[in-house]
């Protein structure tokens, strides 16, 4: 390939100063993230007290914020490991897209659960008397786990990338050029190298399948291993992965579609890409609403007399607008928009994934609390606001700031690593046009 | 008189007390006084009620034994105080009398029960043989009595538990009533002790009378705890064998391959730096 073009390649993919919209992006991210901060101060300093998690919805917005980041963290390995594995050369523009929204959305994970402890100084006790057959321990291992296995992941494939940046010294500023070199320095480009690398990139696909399965899995076995209306599922694991992979794909495209219209990356997210990922959220939403038949259909058609009063709760009582709302918004309408070519298109596109990411949200808290509303025993002697869950600011703020907090990771993601693989686009047009040429 | 004053006096209801006296393995001997009023045609336990208990009669203020409250469940328990053996000595028959003051809601009530003491020996004989004999004060000796309903049973959880199919006893000319107990593979204590009690119930000229014994023909009872059992439902540190194997491989094997890794870096700035 000439110099010209690489040079073009490089010169477009380059991470770029915010402009105008993106400080002003920043600055709300940074001012929800604050919010967030403040209320946890309150919540640190008064005890749960100020949410409004009681004895019966003792898991409110907190778990469903927990379950939604676990969720969309499993993008990393569909985008990455699976596509990679199958051959699915097209992906390539969107791995790194991929795996900084797992990044950051499984650090943000970790961090909610912390949120949610009434004691978190008390966290370590988890890893010095936890129980081994507890799932919530389980979980503690898997989200450290894929955590790390996601940083390689990242990490690996931004090598090449580095040395190019560390190249344009004048252009990092020296705290961005100490970074790339503390990060890249050793990287020369050499064949033994890349044969290392490669051989990890292989290594970490692998790996990061059943781990990603696992980390959802077992998210979902903290509510399927406890006997309660809507919980009681052998379904429960393959139903939460099944809707951990819309969500992520969801957020995927969403993010494609910021990235591509405020970084100018028209010529790398094509609207292939749009197109191919629309039908890839078709046939997650399809999956998801396949397992969502069986989650919902089943039951409802025996209305055991302890799962009645939650399911008519969801389907036409205090949950039902939540529910419809999430069911539609998630699934049924992102499958009448994608189902066309036209609806494939990056506008429309994006704002199906809009759709899903924000139903999935939905879709999550009403996995949690309506549930914890629904006691096999009737609830006797309790004040009236235990028989409903209507979160406090405190509560919102948290969940908003760790919204924020993990668009935060991906923005500055973004604006100090390039958010498309440069060196694999170089390799990859070069391989097309020899393709091409032969 | 104001009309709602009259109300309220036509309002009060009729309470009824009860006196039962209790022996129980001859030992100190007490009353249960209850307390219970018919309330919307059914009759209710009656708590809160103030109780003065007195014994032979209530004409001399001496023979005041005690007071008491009833409780929610309408009754309370009071021991007969060394302080009437005077007049618990004077007869072989006894008198009891609980008498409670008109309140807001209630009118006085009064109740008064009558027994001839009465005491029970119990014993054992081979082949697992209860034997029982019931005696009664005559003048100042005591004498066995015949034809008196009673009872042979095993001592279980709230409740007692006969010793065979044979629900009740009739003491004979000697007082005396015999049964066998079929109660086998019965748990008893950590010995295989079993309480044996004969007993009269509710008898109307003896009142409540017991007598107990303990006999080693129960199963003995080990005490067996799955607190040190590796489950799925155990405690930290007992979780099965083949989970243990299976979460610390598997945790292993991964975090090998993560180790691995770092080694592979290493390798790359190795490589970087020659």
């Amino acid at each position: 390939m000439d110099k010209l073009k690489e040079d073009k390649i490089i010169a477009d993919l380059l991470p770029q100063e915010f402009g105008k919209q993106g400080r002003i992006w920043v600055i709300c991210l940074l001012f929800f993230a604050a919010l967030g901060v403040f209320a946890y101060g309150r919540q640190l300093y008064y005890g749960l007290e100020v949410t409004a998690m009681r004895d019966y919805a003792s898991w409110g917005i907190y778990i469903s914020n927990f379950v939604f980041f676990v969720a969309i963290s499993l993008v990393g390995s569909l985008i990455t490991a699976v596509l990679r594995l199958t051959n699915v050369k097209w992906s390539t523009p969107l791995t790194r897209i991929a795996e900084i929204i797992a990044v950051s959305a499984i650090t943000f994970a970790s961090l909610i659960i912390i949120v949610d402890m009434g004691r978190p100084e008390r966290f370590y006790n988890l890893f010095l008397h936890g129980r081994l057959q507890s799932p919530i321990i389980w979980d503690v291992i898997v989200i450290t786990t894929y955590f790390f296995i996601s940083l390689l992941l990242l990490y690996f494939p931004l090598l090449p990338d580095l040395k190019i940046m560390i190249g344009f010294k004048e252009r990092n500023g020296k705290w961005l050029q100490k970074l790339y070199e503390f990060l890249g320095s050793f990287w020369k480009n050499t064949k033994a190298q890349f044969k290392i690398t490669d051989k990890a990139i292989n290594i970490l696909a692998i790996a990061i399948i059943p781990v990603a399965f696992s980390i959802h899995t077992v998210t979902s076995w903290l509510f399927a291993t406890t006997y309660r209306p809507g919980w009681d599922s052998t379904n429960f694991g393959a139903y939460f992965i099944s809707g951990a992979f819309l969500v992520g794909a969801g957020g995927v495209v969403v993010a494609m579609y910021i990235f591509r219209t405020h970084y100018k990356l028209e010529k790398y997210i094509t609207n292939d890409h749009f197109d191919r990922m629309g039908k890839v959220l078709v046939l997650l939403a399809l999956l998801y609403l396949y397992f969502n038949f069986n989650e919902f259909l089943v039951p409802a058609f025996k209305m055991k007399k302890s799962e009645e009063e939650h399911l008519l709760g969801l389907f036409t009582g205090e949950f039902a607008p939540i529910f419809w709302f999430a069911i539609f918004t998630s699934m049924f309408i992102p499958i009448f928009i994608l189902l066309f070519k036209k609806g494939r298109r990056p506008l429309p596109a994006f704002i199906a994934g809009i759709l899903v990411v924000v139903g999935s949200w939905f879709k999550r808290f009403l996995i949690v609390t309506p549930t914890l509303l629904h006691p096999f025993l009737p609830m006797h002697d309790v004040p009236a606001n235990y028989h409903h869950y209507i979160p406090t600011w405190e509560e919102w703020a948290i969940a908003g700031g760790s919204l924020a907090g993990a668009l935060l990771v991906i923005t500055f993601f973004a604006r100090i690593f390039p958010i498309i693989p440069i060196h694999e686009t170089i390799i990859e047009t070069e391989s097309l046009e020899n393709e091409k040429h032969f | 008189m104001p009309h709602f004053l009259m109300a309220q006096a036509v309002e009060k209801n009729t309470l009824v007390l009860g006196v039962k006296y209790y022996n129980d393995n001859n030992a100190a001997q007490h009353l249960v006084i209850s307390a219970k009023s018919k309330i919307d045609g059914k009759f209710q336990k009656i708590g809160n009620i103030a109780v003065k208990v007195f014994i032979t009669n209530d004409s001399n203020k001496n023979n005041f034994i005690g007071a008491g409250i009833t409780s929610e469940r309408g009754e309370f328990i009071l021991f007969i105080p060394p302080s009437a053996k005077t007049e618990w000595v004077k007869s072989p028959t006894q008198n009891f009398i609980a008498i409670s003051a008109a309140n807001k809601l209630y009118e006085e009530a009064r109740a008064e029960t009558t027994i001839t003491k009465a005491k029970i020996k119990i014993d054992t004989a081979d082949g697992k043989i209860v034997n029982a004999k019931l005696f009664i004060k005559v003048d100042t000796s005591w004498q066995p009595m015949a034809g008196v309903e009673m009872v042979l049973a095993v001592k279980r959880l709230d409740g007692n538990l006969n010793i065979s199919e044979t629900a009740t006893y009739t003491s004979d000319s000697a007082g005396a009533i015999s049964g066998e107990f079929k109660r086998d593979s019965l748990p008893g204590d950590q010995k295989g002790n079993l309480i044996l009690v004969a007993n009269i119930i509710d008898n109307d000229v003896y009142g409540n009378v017991a007598a107990e014994i303990m006999v080693p023909w129960g199963k003995p009872l080990v005490y067996t705890t799955n607190y040190n059992h590796r489950s799925l439902f155990a405690r930290r540190g007992h979780s099965p064998i083949w989970l243990e194997l299976l979460a610390y491989g598997i945790i292993l094997l991964v975090w090998a391959v993560i180790i691995y890794l770092g080694f592979q870096i290493r390798n790359i700035i190795k490589l970087g730096l020659d």
